[in-house]
């Protein structure tokens, strides 16, 4: 993408500046993931998974609200097909990053898209648009090793971290109810994004309709909730902006 | 305790390709499907309805034969989010949580 084409010591050098660009950008981020990481560790084996199916799971998923959500799932024997289902409503967020990093990987090979899709977690895409968001030239060397500096501790600081917490959760007593920290750390996701009146309609919504549908068998009121919630959360975003229009007309 | 191993297992691979095709989709197929702004609009709530629907049942459980219960969880939860939406630090809401339920219990054993 460079206008000249670089010797091979100054692209190795602007790979090497880059890479430990991303890492230094990351680091304050790491503090929150390696808690995250903890906390979910001890969830998954205090809510009744093996160590190394907990270990496998962090392994394989690396997300840690996707995990956090299948665990209740999990724990009343969900049917499969809603636990997919659930993974990819939390998932889909990522589908958004996806759509906004596109044009940074555009020019790579499938494989490497696909690795690097895959470690494309959040605090390393917000790290990362921080950056380069704004930036017109997309594409660049640069960019691409900032994106491995980034996301190499990330993934690595989850992994441990994540380990740590399996390892930790055998000598804690169950009487700490440690399990409780999962359902925390998912408000502690779930808050944030009450952003807007529309947002907490939905979530009302969500809400009473997970409540009133629990004597449903296997957790099957999820499906319930989440179309009830997307559905009023709409309905109020257009409302608003009805209200809104009207609202500018009169004065 | 979650046992039968085939299930678990499965269950895992599955969130795996949950996270590997939304990660990933967009990345390889990006040219290919473009997002109507109507859709976009509705993946914002999906994910913040999902949250919601796994988080209520666990705070306010209907037990089988008794109907809808109230624990000291729900009243641990409410003082957490209380703090967390007065300071906006996330591991505050988790630790504050956990040290309300215990306080909770020590309190009120039932």
């Amino acid at each position: 993408m460079t206008a000249a084409p670089l010797d091979p010591i100054a692209l190795r050098a602007l790979r090497r500046r880059a890479f430990f660009e991303g890492v230094r950008a990351i680091s304050p981020g790491l503090v929150a993931l390696a808690i995250w990481g903890v906390v979910t560790g001890v969830a998954m084996v205090k809510s009744g998974l093996s160590a190394p199916a907990a270990a496998v799971m962090s392994l394989l998923v690396y997300a840690g609200s996707a995990q956090l959500t299948a665990i209740p799932l999990l724990v009343v024997g969900a049917p499969l097909w809603l636990i997919f289902g659930a993974g990819i409503i939390v998932n889909l967020r990522f589908l958004i990053f996806g759509a906004a990093m596109h044009p940074y990987f555009n020019h790579l090979p499938w494989p490497k898209r696909l690795l690097l899709g895959f470690m494309n977690v959040d605090i390393v895409f917000v790290t990362f648009m921080g950056r380069f968001g704004s930036t017109l030239q997309k594409g660049s060397t640069e960019q691409l090793w900032f994106f491995i500096g980034a996301t190499i501790p990330c993934w690595a600081a989850w992994q441990l971290t994540s380990l740590v917490g399996i390892t930790l959760s055998a000598s804690v007593p169950s009487s700490w109810s440690l399990e409780f920290a999962a359902v925390l750390a998912l408000m502690a996701l779930m808050l944030p994004l009450i952003k807007t009146r529309p947002a907490a309609v939905s979530v009302l919504a969500a809400g009473v309709t997970a409540w009133l549908t629990q004597p449903w068998p296997l957790r099957i009121g999820l499906v319930a909730s989440t179309v009830v919630g997307i559905a009023a959360g709409m309905l109020a975003e257009s409302r608003v902006a009805k209200n809104t229009q009207s609202g500018g007309a009169q004065t | 305790m979650i046992s039968e191993s085939w299930y678990v297992y499965s269950a895992i691979v599955l969130l795996a390709s949950t996270s590997l095709i939304c990660r990933t989709g967009y990345v390889l197929f990006g040219h290919l499907l473009p997002l109507p702004e109507s859709l976009q609009r509705a993946l914002r709530y999906a994910p913040l309805a999902a949250l919601t629907g796994i988080i209520v049942p666990e705070l306010l459980p209907w037990d089988p034969a008794l109907g809808p219960q109230v624990d000291l969880r729900l009243f641990a939860a409410v003082v957490a989010a209380a703090l967390f939406l007065w300071t906006r630090n996330s591991f505050l809401l988790i630790a504050s949580g956990m040290v309300v339920l215990w306080t909770a219990r020590w309190a009120f054993p039932s």
